[in-house]
């Protein structure tokens, strides 16, 4: 299991990447800005970083609009 | 995952994105390749052909310029191969000979081992800031602000950079785009008009912003192609666009009026932008040679300017989902000078009033006011710009006839508080904010009414729960509201700060506040003024006038607690419909946040504990805020906060002097 946002959780499989978190919940908004267990992850690593079981995602909206 | 390709580089192998330019492949692999014409923010223009290579493909050999060519399988090059030297050398010789004194063309002859050139004529230019054709400026001004002003003129030897005929063109602003690509400094800005206390700190942060539009956008927001409507598909993703008077985050036919649909079917696209001429961003965009179906210019073929995202969101509250009915709700608003969000939002609570049947076409003159009603909700316009008729009473807006309903007795006074989405007498704007605290309070906190333009926190909160305290809600109320003010202040407009993000933005310790371009802002006040600015320094010089407004409101009346207090729909759901349609969400939220086991309680004691809950945290929150900001538990500025920021003058003082407490 991991955490995401500190308030959701998403169940660990072997080989989970940041982006097939991301896409479980959803989210495909652009601006997007991920750290891992306190790691800044690039967008363009989103689907190569493997996430660990237990790890803490924090997945920030950067909100344009309003 | 980004497809990669193995490449061989002056014999080396090297492993490159698929789709990279040539030019950015070779440098990955430790070659530097000269070139004059290119620049990081532009694309390839391949004039001055300095990058050519030699590359090999499949057993064939053949020369490319490096900048343009792009890698789309394994490849050799060779960045100096003996036919690559001679060629280079060549034109170094050329350039030379033409612009011997010009720096970028002097370190060009050093690279290629030029002393001297060969060439004869009588073309030299010796000035050393000389053009040297190389199209960077033409390419800037296309690129980065979509005008194409600076261009080309002559052919041969006479060919030079002008503007069309050689006239000072009233398109251009001055942006500086120009300059600032210009590799020799033949192009020379002199602003005489503004007198900037150093002009080069904001070309520097405005190029940026620049750079960024050209190449970022058309990753991220797509402003330029669709402007903020772009967002509504967003919205709608994420359960936040207003359906039906705010009852529900999403709709099966929004995809109708996506800004996708305006932007392949409607906008005219590359017009100079309306809004800022010389704005990169370029967002308000046009639908030109649009046939009106209904109204007094029924048959006439107008252009429209928009549609917003927040008229395509208040359309969709009114459940119309037909973008030729978005277009002519918004040309007729702007027509008849009243404003999209305001009139959407009074016409979702007209039909949920008809639905609910506090009003029938008795009242109505005969209109059946369902929820997708286009016909009839654009027939309200005419009939509130003729002054006559049902939409003679809908122009009132929501609260004057909430209240007009309630006295004569129609439907349920609490149904009729609920759903009408107004504080302060203004209509609510289109985000649903039931899910964010934040929000809620962004909304009706906002001293002129319920706008987003000084908090938007939806997915601070809701989302990314970056607000998980009311402390920290309260500071993000502190924060937004005096940073979406100061941009009011100072005549600048908002969307350069979060509508576009720095590629490096994820690096930051506050992503959410895009400190890239708080910084640029900054620069922009310190290159205009002359005066240093810091984060303190602007939140005073926005509380200043923040608090001074609050000090208005209060004496208009509007400036206290309970003209701060939600309709709940904004706060919750109303109706049992309304709840089950997020059953599994509130459901959860009862059991987890407000420790109340749903099961086996009927919709209607679910709605009501939630509504209890949700109220109470509402009012906690907004009393944080009170304080974050030095106002007292009525919402009345202190005196001592007006201290504070130095404008307790006394006609100030006196304007809150009855509504002070005394201190806890």
């Amino acid at each position: 299991m991991i955490t995401v946002n500190g308030n959701q959780s998403v169940e660990w499989t072997e080989g989970l990447t940041v982006g097939a978190v991301l896409r479980s919940l959803g989210w495909d908004y652009v601006l997007i800005a991920v750290t891992l267990d306190g790691e800044f992850v690039a967008p363009e690593d989103f689907e190569s970083r493997l996430v660990p079981d237990g790890a803490s995602l924090q997945a920030i909206h950067i909100a344009h609009g309003g | 995952m980004a497809d990669k390709i193995s490449i061989v580089v002056n014999g080396k192998a090297v492993e490159v994105r698929k789709g990279i330019r040539l030019l950015d492949a070779v440098r990955e692999g430790g070659a530097t390749v000269p070139t004059l014409c290119r620049h990081k923010d532009l694309l390839p223009l391949g004039s001055c052909r300095l990058c050519t290579c030699e590359i090999e493909v499949d057993g064939r050999t053949e020369f490319v310029s490096a900048c343009d060519f792009v890698v789309e399988g394994p490849l050799c090059v060779a960045t100096e191969s003996p036919e690559v030297v001679r060629h280079r050398r060549t034109l170094a010789e050329l350039y030379l000979r033409r612009w011997p004194n010009v720096p970028a063309v002097k370190a060009i002859a050093r690279r290629t081992g030029v002393t001297a050139s060969r060439m004869t004529g009588e073309f030299a230019q010796s000035d050393p800031a000389s053009c040297i054709l190389c199209g960077r400026c033409a390419a800037a001004c296309e690129e980065f602000v979509l005008e194409r002003i600076v261009g080309f003129a002559g052919r041969g030897m006479e060919r030079h950079v002008a503007m069309p005929f050689h006239q000072v063109d009233a398109h251009c602003i001055g942006c500086t785009s120009c300059a600032h690509v210009c590799p020799t400094g033949a192009i020379e800005i002199i602003d005489d008009l503004n007198r900037p206390a150093d002009p080069r700190k904001i070309q520097s942060a405005g190029m940026k912003v620049n750079a960024e539009l050209a190449t970022l956008d058309p990753h991220q927001c797509r402003m330029r192609e669709m402007g903020t409507l772009n967002i509504l598909q967003v919205m709608d993703k994420y359960d936040l666009l207003p359906v039906h008077n705010f009852q529900y985050g999403a709709h099966a036919d929004a995809h109708k009026i996506y800004g996708t649909v305006f932007r392949d079917k409607y906008l005219t696209q590359g017009q100079a932008d309306g809004c800022w001429p010389g704005c990169s961003m370029a967002c308000a965009k046009t639908a030109d040679g649009f046939e009106l179906k209904t109204g007094p210019y029924k048959g006439h073929r107008v252009t429209v300017d928009g549609p917003e995202y927040e008229t395509g969101g208040g359309c969709a509250n009114m459940g119309c989902f037909d973008p030729d009915f978005v277009l002519e709700f918004n040309f007729y608003c702007d027509t008849y000078g009243v404003d999209t969000i305001s009139m959407s939002t009074v016409i979702a609570f007209v039909m949920e009033a008809f639905e609910a049947g506090v009003i029938t076409t008795q009242d109505t003159g005969g209109l059946v006011l369902k929820f997708g009603a286009c016909d009839e909700s654009l027939e309200l316009l005419h009939q509130m710009a003729r002054g006559k008729g049902f939409g003679v009473l809908v122009g009132q807006g929501v609260r004057w006839l909430k209240e007009r309903w309630i006295d004569e007795g129609r439907g349920d006074p609490q149904f009729l508080r609920d759903i009408g989405m107004e504080a302060k007498g203004l209509e609510y704007s289109q985000y649903v904010s039931k899910e964010s605290l934040a929000q809620q309070c962004g909304y009706t906190m906002a001293i002129k009414g319920p706008q987003h333009d000084e908090a938007w926190l939806i997915f601070m909160d809701m989302v990314n729960n970056q607000l998980p305290t009311f402390e920290l809600k309260a500071e993000a109320l502190y924060y937004f509201p005096l940073w979406r003010t100061w941009f009011g202040l100072m005549g600048l407009c908002k969307l350069l700060w979060n509508d576009v993000v720095p590629a490096d933005n994820y690096k930051e310790k506050e992503p959410h506040k895009i400190p890239g371009h708080v910084r640029n802002y900054f620069k922009y006040f310190e290159g205009m003024t002359g005066i240093e600015l810091d984060e303190k320094k602007m939140l005073d010089q926005s509380a200043r006038v923040y608090n001074l407004q609050r000090c208005m409101s209060y004496m208009f009346g509007k400036g206290t607690r309970e003209h701060d207090l939600p309709p709940y729909r904004a706060v919750g759901p109303v109706t049992v419909k309304e709840y089950e349609s997020r059953s599994e969400r509130y459901d959860r939220q009862l059991k987890d946040l407000v420790g109340v086991d749903p099961a086996g309680l009927s919709t209607a004691d679910k709605v009501a504990r939630l509504r209890k809950y949700r109220e109470e945290q509402y009012v906690k929150t907004m009393e944080v805020v009170y304080r974050r900001r030095g106002w007292n538990r009525n919402g009345v500025p202190t005196v001592a906060r007006l201290r504070e920021l130095g404008i307790d003058l006394p006609e100030i003082v006196a304007l809150v002097a009855d509504g002070q407490e005394p201190e806890a």
